[in-house]
């Protein structure tokens, strides 16, 4: 069984996925990050660099949003469709798009502005 | 290489939902061929397509998720809802069941002797293997979470003896059963009580199997290092059915085996 699994960890590449502890036998699983390949690797990379959402899904939070300093919503594209949820007790979100170029007043009186995303897998 | 820059996972093309739907259609068309007709083909064609079609569908999974690793934070999250809310209509559809077993024993016909179980029929000693096949059920229970744990702790070893003493004790339940079975001194045409006694031990036990090959699945899966400690949700999903099906069983045992002895 042993030789078995030993086997099976190094048939899987140059780096064997399984740990072979001298205590009782126990076998030990690679570490997550490692074992992650492909864009789910690329996220677990980004949450362990301090980025807990590298995919932009969450709510923001707004800055100041006045006209002088409108709120930077990042984009990789030239336009991106924006919801101001106005106030706390909000029952709906105000959605916009939002072009690049032209910062935008939703109607509760915050504004917008498109800026330039980084690449959050850099 | 990342392909998109968002964290969904719109999958390529494949041929598989439409296999199974003609395997679907041609199983429970063949179903029907075979009360009417007693030719079995359409079914076992059916059943064949469906089979293969499964196989290949998550093995396509296996690969998108373990290989590729497109599964990120929120497709995991999805699946976990989708699991849910099958397991979800899986317990209405044994809802129906119990329904119709109340029905009939509840208020018994005269047809059946005004008595339930009915006149005539010689009901399984609910202390003798049903017993045992509960004590089973509740041990895979045990030893599935066992795995979880060992799988949870980066535990290589406890996690491979979980799941095997799993899947032991799934496949005993499903032998012990199948004896039951064929000891069994009514069929099920006879009356209401064979009826729903084997209608709703049958799929019980349709969902044993089907349970039964998922953890045998996650067990191959498991050998092969596709699971981490922190993804594993295949191996989630398959825990959550087998307790799944370890409560339909209970219900089983207290309802139609216990009261309606």
């Amino acid at each position: 069984m042993a030789g078995l699994l030993a086997r099976t960890g190094f048939r899987l590449g140059k780096r064997p996925s399984l740990l072979v502890c001298s205590v009782r036998g126990e076998k030990y699983m690679a570490d997550p990050l490692e074992h992650a390949t492909g864009i789910e690797r690329k996220e677990l990379e980004a949450i362990k660099k301090g980025n807990p959402d590298p995919f932009m899904m969450r709510v923001m939070k707004r800055g100041p949003g006045t006209k002088d300093q409108p709120t930077a919503v990042p984009s990789f594209q030239e336009s991106r469709i924006v919801g101001c949820i106005c106030h706390e007790e909000a029952f709906y979100v105000n959605w916009m798009w939002l072009y690049k170029g032209e910062p935008k007043r939703c109607e509760c009186g915050y504004w917008f502005k498109l800026t330039e995303a980084q690449d959050p897998f850099k | 290489m990342i392909k998109s820059n968002h964290a969904f996972h719109l999958v390529d093309q494949s041929p598989w939902p439409l296999t199974g739907a003609l395997g679907a259609l041609m199983l429970t068309s063949g179903i029907v061929k075979w009360f009417h007709s007693f030719n079995m083909t359409l079914f076992i064609s059916g059943l064949i397509i469906l089979v293969l079609t499964s196989i290949q569908w998550w093995r396509d999974i296996s690969r998108e998720s373990t290989f590729q690793g497109l599964h990120t934070l929120v497709v995991a999250k999805g699946m976990r809802w989708g699991m849910i809310l099958f397991i979800t209509s899986e317990v209405l559809f044994f809802f129906s069941f119990f329904w119709a077993f109340f029905h009939s024993s509840l208020a018994p016909t005269m047809e059946i002797g005004l008595a339930w179980p009915p006149t005539g029929i010689q009901v399984f000693n609910p202390i003798q293997v049903p017993l045992l096949n509960t004590i089973i059920l509740l041990a895979s229970g045990v030893t599935v979470t066992w795995a979880h744990h060992g799988l949870m702790e980066n535990k290589f070893s406890q996690t491979l003896q979980g799941l095997m003493s799993t899947v032991i004790l799934g496949l005993y339940f499903t032998a012990l059963q199948a004896m039951e079975y064929i000891e069994a001194s009514f069929t099920i045409a006879d009356s209401a009580y064979g009826a729903t006694f084997f209608v709703a031990t049958g799929f019980h036990g349709l969902h044993v199997i089907i349970g039964t090959t998922f953890l045998i699945t996650c067990l191959l899966r498991h050998k092969s290092c596709h699971f981490s400690s922190t993804h594993h949700f295949g191996f989630e999903a398959a825990a959550w059915y087998w307790h799944f099906v370890d409560v339909v069983w209970l219900f089983l045992y207290m309802t139609i085996y216990w009261w309606g002895s």
